[in-house]
């Protein structure tokens, strides 16, 4: 197999400029009011792509004990505040999630590396961090919005639970069992289909740069079924950590103030 | 049995009333009131700004709230059945406390009027009434000291409220327990309760027997509000 760096040039960039008009266009059409919205995040989201692959590029000549450390935590912090986002009115959401994707980004760390999965090298570690740490900072707050909507919806039997002598824990069993399904749900989807529906990302990256299909499946492997569990931990530990501040000492249910 | 001493809790300001072993008290007052805001005071789902409430003499939060809430049991408006079976609901309250016998289950059904076929019934195949009646046997299975009602009729149509206050009223004779029940239905509270409670602007406007809270009102209050 010849090994293909795929070179998109500047000029075929700029023909991507189609792919945002499309859905401003369906937005003018359709009155979505989403045309700021669209023009703003695709704008974002080239910056930003550009500007990590400057960063990336800086970061994997970095000695791996440096760089690998310092993009890790730049990422666990951003993800921290952004899935902070979905539960800001909760209290003490921020040291949860911040120490849920330090945890989850530690343990599959040592996994990978304890196990020979992958090499100690910014730009192994580097890529499939981002992976993992994005997959659970979605279904951090995947699990936090859920949470949320579920206590709203639930008032009525969490109080008749209540009324009966159950501890907040066992009032909310069925919230929690509901949350972190809702959570886990769209990866264990992912994960059934995988190779049949669409061939994720990073196999399809290895591919187009030349790596055999059997070596890209091996990688791929690695970084979904830790996707996997790093997802699952980390929606149970949210979880698991804020159901309680819907009550008060007094076994009560109340709105959590953040 | 009940001591509730200058307690305030929006709506309700400085209110002292006793409630005796195995009292029909039937509390009635305009929406809004704070009527099953009292029920929620006596079953600490809800704690009162201001002011004390005595249970058996002892002040309640001297109590283990799950203990309390076991003792003190309460039927909400809406029935908020837990997904599963009949059984499962019923013998929700005893597990808590590792106290819950099958054979338990059938007496429980015979106390709401359902045959016992229900048991295994999904709740969701239930009908209004049913899910009712599920819940104040829910209810009952804890073995409850006092039985708190929050309009448990106020949902259903004519003729299934009937049904559920016969139920009531038979297992008030059988059972001889202290009831509170927040009903709007004055003719609800003749058959049912034999002291009432009127709250209304933030108060205990009167308090007296039934016949002659509806039949003689004392209060301006209370007469615009059985007339009304």
């Amino acid at each position: 197999m010849n090994a293909l760096t795929p070179e998109v040039s500047n000029q075929s960039l700029f023909f991507l400029i189609i792919f945002v008009i499309i859905p401003l266009t369906l937005s003018y059409f359709y009155q979505l009011g989403l045309g700021k919205n669209v023009l703003w995040s695709a704008f974002r989201g080239t910056v930003q792509l550009f500007a990590i692959g400057y960063i990336l590029t800086y970061l994997f000549d970095l000695p791996a004990r440096l760089g690998i450390p310092l993009m890790v935590g730049i990422m666990i912090i951003i993800a921290t505040f952004h899935a902070r986002q979905k539960g800001k009115e909760l209290p003490h959401v921020l040291p949860v999630i911040f120490i849920s994707l330090l945890f989850v980004e530690g343990s599959v760390l040592t996994m990978w590396l304890v196990f020979d999965m992958v090499q100690f090298r910014p730009s192994e570690v580097i890529p499939m961090s981002g992976m993992v740490i994005g997959n659970s900072m979605v279904a951090m707050g995947l699990a936090l919005e859920r949470m949320k909507s579920e206590f709203r919806d639930n008032n009525g039997r969490l109080l008749a639970a209540l009324s009966l002598g159950a501890e907040p824990k066992q009032a909310s069993h069925l919230i929690v069992q509901r949350t972190l399904h809702a959570a886990l749900i769209p990866n264990v989807d992912r994960l059934k289909t995988i190779g049949l529906v669409q061939l994720p990302g990073m196999m399809t990256g290895l591919i187009l740069g030349g790596v055999e299909p059997v070596m890209a499946i091996k990688y791929q492997l690695v970084i979904s079924l830790s996707i996997f569990s790093s997802v699952s931990i980390s929606a149970m530990f949210v979880t698991l950590a804020m159901y309680r501040y819907f009550f008060n000492k007094n076994k009560q249910l109340i709105e959590p103030e953040g | 049995m009940f001591r509730f001493e200058k307690v305030s809790q929006d709506p309700l300001t400085n209110l002292t009333f006793t409630i005796q072993k195995k009292e029909k008290v039937i509390l009635f007052g305009p929406s809004g009131a704070g009527k099953s805001t009292l029920l929620y005071l006596f079953n600490r789902l809800s704690e009162p700004d201001s002011g004390s409430i005595y249970f058996n003499g002892k002040p309640i939060n001297e109590y283990s709230v799950t203990e309390l809430r076991k003792n003190v049991g309460l039927v909400l408006q809406a029935p908020h059945l837990f997904p599963g079976t009949v059984l499962d609901n019923l013998k929700y309250g005893p597990s808590l406390f590792g106290e819950w016998e099958d054979k338990n289950a059938k007496t429980l059904l015979e106390y709401v009027q359902l045959p016992s076929s229900y048991l295994h019934k999904d709740v969701s195949q239930l009908s209004g009434g049913e899910e009712q009646r599920v819940s104040l046997a829910r209810t009952l299975a804890n073995s409850p000291e006092v039985l708190l009602l929050d309009e448990p009729t106020s949902a259903l149509d004519y003729q299934t409220a009937e049904e559920i206050e016969e139920v009531l009223e038979g297992l008030i004779k059988e059972h001889e327990m202290t009831m509170v029940m927040v009903t709007h239905n004055l003719n609800q509270a003749r058959r049912l309760g034999d002291r009432g409670l009127f709250i209304m602007d933030g108060g205990l406007q009167e308090d007296g027997t039934i016949p002659d809270m509806l039949d003689h009102p004392k209060n301006e209050k209370l007469l615009n509000f059985i007339e009304g």
